[in-house]
């Protein structure tokens, strides 16, 4: 991944939202790689108990689909932030540098929008799914802890896309994200 | 509202936006459409939990870190390396066990996602270091994968099977044929290929250069023995045995060889991480997007509008392939199997086809629709993990999906290709 | 108006064949339209659920079973040997069982929705690859249940190793031993091929597959009254109709099974066979009640009281 350039956070934002950025960033990376194992963790106890004791633990199922939510939604606010989310860039590739510039603001604003907009509704969704009550049958916790992560990685994404509107309006270069600039050569 | 949608679609797809977003706003015209309001969106978010919460989607991940482990320590190198002692020296011979390695994982683990990294990350920069290119190396690998959907067990075929009686058992021998005919297909393309663009050959290796190669990989060979003999021998399901896959990786590579530190573990999560949440949002929207099509009947209303009920058995076939192939185009393909096959189902018995044939013809349209753009899953993959733009992991499809489209032509034309073996087993 | 209607299984199977008779009383007795949604289309059973309680479907088709994250109390159904074991005995129950007629209504309108009706779709049989006819033919197998806490609780108590799987793994799972057995209604293994991947089908009587209709509460009590009275009508003729069609059904899937795998070994356990898995039952109860508390246990007494009803007959 390339880090950022001392010039580059010159661009950006005062000190304090700088730190909490990083520190969000570490956050995300950490529920990504912890969830990761943890859900290679889950699967393999299972097998192991199963060959071992006869044993199907039958929570297995419902913990892997609380980590598929968890890496899924933490990794969609990383992948921005590295400027990763799939796209087709054909056309796009073909404008002059400041051409590209204003549409990469555009596309962001636009991006940040409709993820502030998810934000809202799977907070109304989070909420009516707290309100019936409904549990994990196995677990018997609450069906909606399983949902935080989604308005949480919706609004760190919708974040993540407004600063990279102000870093392309700013700056003189295409950014795709907060910190990757336009190109794939960035391995 | 259909014709707005998709619209909608082409158009911030061309602009660039990201590809969650041109699902999602596509998605958000047809509840507006549907509700009038904002008041029922909530279900967008539902529809993103329930396109996230098959347990088999476990089996990505799992497979993604397995292969990562694998080809950044020493495991992938050394069968690599076996693999082409024997067959350097053949004439496209690593494009066909490329070829043939997609197929055959994709057909034991059932997740042709998984497929495209674990067997295309290690292979795929071999192959760019041989000589062949990249856009033909990335649609190979995305288009052998989704042979897999043929070849037993397939999650279509079961779902088929459910949706429109049939036995799952025929299903799953009827695309035995078929499978092996495209892959035959490709390892001739990939020949044809090799030779045109004169890629060049290794030296023929001699037997004890095999037998070395055979002795370094005598540990990574394991990994086949688990895929396989796990899976078909009834020890693991394809999830369990892609997180076996993920323990074995990691004694081997940190135990055994001592290739990999255990901070490289975290890295490896962590990326393994990014990737399935890259692919994962999307299958979350793309579920989103199926479900307003679902729900205000779109195929319904398009297929009543086509009079198929004067068809023949042939024109009934080639509607069901176009349309199977366009909504996979599009739409996640089990819900495709779930809407349209009931639509499809009087029009089927009243022509008088074999419902075993209608079942391999659509998993083959399946199969095309994963691999084809504008949506498809291991097109997203392929992205998400080599990292080339979107533009470039398609541009090498065409000839595929036209030897795809030749197979069907063929099945249609000689529905024995499928039915011969299930004639035999069940006669 | 076009009312929405979604349910769990497949239209040519029990509750597709039940919700399709109900369209068509609607719409030949009315300008409505009725547009149907089988298993899948719009999601799991827990989403089409949501999406009745919210409105977008006007009627959803779920089984208790499913229900029992949302409404503890439905998972009544899943306690062994409660249910009458024959064809007039369940029939007499579900048309005049106050449990059914008054107390779930109860309950199911507190979450939104009004209990149409409930109707039993066929007995569940037991397929494994091994006959078994006692609690100790099972020590050791893995049978497939659906994720709930009680149906774990049953298996366990007969003796099984229960091993909860996503029902889209089972075909393969059982092909490759995961799993040895998986209980269904007998009209399902027929339609989902469980006998191709299984060879003995045993009749241990310990349930009969219940499901339920629903409205949307909002929708319904705003309907005028000749609308609802129509509701009613169609839903009494799809039910008169399932019963018919029930009664032959497990014959004709039976048939079907028999002429797609004729050495498929047919097991029905005598009553003194029954007995040890009877006795299991009491287990699971007392696991019923720990999890529902006093509703459960009042609700568990008029169920009783029916029954007995029930067997006068
Ligand atoms: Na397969
Ligand atoms: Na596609």
């Amino acid at each position: 991944m390339s880090e950022q350039r001392p010039s580059d956070r010159a661009l950006q934002l005062p000190a304090p939202l700088v730190w909490l950025d990083r520190w969000l960033g570490r956050a995300e990376a950490l529920i990504l790689g912890g969830g990761v194992l943890l859900m290679a963790l889950n699967t393999v106890a299972n097998v192991v108990g199963r060959f071992l004791f006869q044993y199907s633990f039958f929570f297995t199922e419902e913990v892997n689909r609380i980590l598929i939510v968890m890496i899924t939604f933490a990794g969609v606010g990383y992948a921005a932030r590295h400027g990763r989310h799939i796209r087709m860039s054909a056309l796009f590739d073909t404008l002059p540098l400041t051409g590209r510039r204003w549409l990469m603001a555009f596309i962001a604003l636009g991006t940040a929008l409709v993820m502030f907009a998810l934000t809202w509704f799977s907070l109304r969704y989070i909420g009516s799914v707290a309100d019936s009550g409904r549990v994990l049958p196995a677990l018997q916790i609450p069906v909606w802890w399983i949902f935080v992560w989604v308005p949480l990685g919706l609004a760190v994404t919708g974040i993540q896309y407004l600063m990279t509107v102000f870093k392309n309006l700013a700056g003189h270069d295409v950014y795709l994200s907060t910190q990757v600039k336009d190109g794939y050569d960035d391995r | 509202m259909t014709a707005l949608m998709v619209g909608t679609m082409i158009v911030l797809l061309l602009l660039g936006f990201p590809m969650m977003v041109t699902l999602i706003v596509a998605a958000f015209i047809g509840f507006l459409a549907m509700f009038g309001g904002v008041d029922q969106m909530d279900f967008m978010i539902q529809q993103f939990m329930a396109g996230i919460r098959p347990a088999s989607l476990v089996a990505v991940p799992m497979f993604i870190l397995a292969a990562d482990i694998m080809t950044r320590g020493h495991s992938a190198d050394r069968l690599i390396e076996m693999v082409m002692k024997f067959i350097g020296h053949v004439r496209g011979g690593l494009a066909i066990s490329t070829a043939t390695a997609c197929t055959l994982f994709g057909a034991v683990s059932g997740s042709t996602q998984a497929t495209v990294v674990a067997v295309g990350s290690p292979l795929r920069p071999k192959m760019l270091k041989a000589g062949y290119k990249d856009s033909f190396v990335l649609a190979l690998i995305i288009n052998a994968s989704d042979i897999a959907f043929l070849i037993p067990p397939s999650i279509g075929m079961i779902i088929y099977g459910v949706v429109s009686n049939t036995s799952i058992s025929e299903l799953f021998i009827a695309g035995v044929g078929p499978g092996f005919l495209i892959l035959g297909m490709f390892a001739l393309y990939s020949y044809v290929y090799a030779r045109i663009h004169q890629v060049p050959t290794e030296a023929r290796a001699s037997w004890p250069e095999r037998w070395r190669a055979v002795r370094r990989a005598i540990w990574p060979l394991g990994f086949p023995v688990i895929i396989v003999g796990g899976i078909y021998g009834g020890v693991f399901s394809p999830t369990e045995a892609a997180a076996v896959c993920v323990l074995y990786a990691v004694i081997l590579e940190f135990i055994v060889f001592r290739a990999l530190k255990p901070v490289d573990l975290y890295t490896i999560a962590k990326s393994t991480g990014l990737i399935t949440a890259v692919v994962f949002i999307l299958v979350a929207a793309g579920a989103a997007f199926s479900w307003i099509i679902s729900f205000a009947q779109i195929p319904q209303a398009i297929l009543a509008s086509l009079g198929l009920a004067e068809a023949g058995p042939t024109g009934v076939l080639i509607a069901i392939s176009v349309a199977f192939f366009i909504g996979c185009m599009f739409v996640d393909p089990i819900v495709v199997i779930l809407v349209l096959v009931p639509i499809f189902a009087p029009v089927v018995e009243s022509a008088g086809l074999d419902p075993v044939l209608v079942g391999v013809l659509i998993t083959l349209q399946v199969a095309i629709g994963s691999a084809t753009p504008p949506f498809g899953c291991d097109i997203f993959t392929a992205i998400a993990i080599f990292r080339r733009p979107y533009m470039e992991v398609i541009r090498g499809t065409p000839p595929f999906v036209l030897m795809l489209i030749l197979a069907a032509v063929l099945l249609i034309m000689f529905p024995q290709i499928a039915l011969f073996l299930r004639d035999l087993a069940f006669a | 108006a076009t009312w929405r209607y979604a349910f769990e299984e497949a239209l040519t199977d029990v509750q597709g064949v039940y919700a399709s008779k109900f369209k068509e009383h609607i719409e030949a007795n009315s300008d409505h339209t009725v547009q149907l949604f089988p298993y899948g289309t719009l999601g799991e059973s827990a989403d089409i659920m949501e999406q009745a309680q919210a409105g977008l479907l006007q009627f959803v088709d779920q089984s208790p079973g499913f229900t029992g994250s949302l409404i503890p109390e439905a998972q009544i159904f899943f306690i062994p040997y409660l249910l009458p074991e024959t064809h007039d005995g369940l029939e007499y129950f579900f048309r005049n069982s106050k449990a059914i007629n008054e107390a779930f209504k109860s309950i199911y309108a507190q979450h939104g929705l009004e209990l149409l009706k409930m109707f039993p779709e066929g007995e569940v049989v037991i397929t494994t690859q091994e006959a078994f006819d006692s609690p100790a033919g099972l020590d050791g197998v893995k049978i497939r249940v659906m994720t709930n806490p009680l149906l774990v609780e049953s298996y366990k108590a007969f003796g099984a190793t229960p091993t909860p799987l996503p029902w889209g793994e089972v075909y393969g799972g059982l092909q490759t031993n995961i799993i040895q057995g998986q209980e269904n209604p007998l009209f399902w293994v027929e339609s989902a091929k469980m006998y191709e991947v299984t060879d003995v089908m045993t009749f241990t009587g310990h349930n009969n597959f219940t499901t339920a209709v629903m409205a949307n509460k909002r929708f319904f009590d705003r309907l005028p009254e000749q609308d609802q009275q129509l509701v009613q009508d169609a839903m009494q003729a799809a039910f008169d109709h399932i019963m018919v069609y029930q009664k032959g059904l497990s014959e004709r899937s039976l048939e079907k099974i028999l002429e797609q795998k004729p050495d498929m070994k047919i097991v029905r356990l005598t009553e003194e066979q029954r007995q040890p898995f009877r006795a299991a039952a009491e287990e699971v109860e007392a696991k019923f009640i720990e999890m529902t508390g006093d509703p459960g246990r009042q609700l568990l007494q008029q169920f009783k009281q029916d029954l007995n009803a029930a067997k006068a007959q």
